[in-house]
């Protein structure tokens, strides 16, 4: 069988043929199938990861926060100015405190929805900035003012009481 | 000694090539909307739009099946075949 294609030198085999006596066409062909195979494992992998989904959600729902957690005294947090607290639950969730007018005050979550950067209040523009990609979120509220942010910033609500700043889980009455 | 389809292979000598251009094309299509069902997926999940992520999970799940049903129409291994001839 070799020797019929090898009529350039019939003589001699060359050793790349005999150590892959594998004719080209085969390869290509058997390299198709195995692909094919991998897109079929690929496609139920693909399911699994979305049963996966919404296993996780059904299963393990977002708790809210429960009770009130004290973050720091009212007077430490000059009008304007952001404090970073964290809350430990089930896991460690980062929050900023903003300062925003006499009076005002808002608690959001530090993560950025878009990829998890650390987002921070700018004061000259009045907007929280997300620096990664420059995503913009209202101070106000958490909507998404502008950039990849997808989802507006999970807010908490800020109760002030003898002087000292409380956070606790919104109230979902005014959600959209 | 000739048989049904050693004959229509040796009319339609292509035939292989395109009907594997034609299963992997479909798997690619497939294997791409799974992507895109599991990217709306999570998007909707973390904002706790559950009914989505069911309805994608349905729809990846019957795409899956699609794909590996496809698989049963992959041409036999040449090796294999040739085999069979001699
Ligand atoms: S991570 Fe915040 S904009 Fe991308």
């Amino acid at each position: 069988m070799a020797k019929k294609s090898s009529h350039d030198h019939p003589e001699k085999m060359p050793t790349w043929k005999s150590d892959f006596p594998i004719k080209e066409e085969q390869v290509t062909h058997v390299g198709r199938r195995e692909f094919a195979k991998f897109l079929g494992l690929l496609s139920g992998t693909l399911a699994l990861g979305n049963g996966v989904i919404v296993i996780k959600a059904l299963a393990f729902p977002a708790k809210p926060l429960e009770g009130e957690h004290f973050v720091c005294n009212a007077d430490e947090v000059a009008v304007g100015e952001m404090f970073q607290f964290e809350i430990a639950g089930s896991k460690v969730i980062p929050y900023i405190l903003i300062h925003l007018e006499e009076n005002v005050w808002r608690a959001f979550e530090q993560k950025c929805t878009h990829l998890t950067c650390a987002v921070r209040y700018r004061k000259d523009l009045g907007k929280i900035e997300c620096p990664c990609h420059h995503g913009f979120f209202s101070a106000d509220t958490g909507e998404v003012l502008q950039g990849p942010p997808p989802r507006p910033l999970p807010r908490l609500e800020v109760v002030i009481r003898d002087g000292k700043v409380y956070v606790r889980e919104e109230k979902q009455d005014q959600t959209v | 000694m000739s048989d049904f389809r050693r004959s229509q292979n040796e009319a339609h000598p292509n035939k292989t090539n395109t009907l594997m251009t034609a299963i992997i094309v479909l798997l690619i299509l497939f294997v791409g909307i799974q992507i895109w069902f599991l990217f709306g997926a999570l998007n909707n999940a973390l904002q706790g739009n559950i009914y989505f992520a069911v309805t994608t999970f349905i729809g990846s799940f019957l795409l899956a099946l699609a794909s590996l049903w496809l698989l049963r129409y992959l041409p036999d291994p040449l090796k294999k075949s040739s085999g069979k001839k001699k």
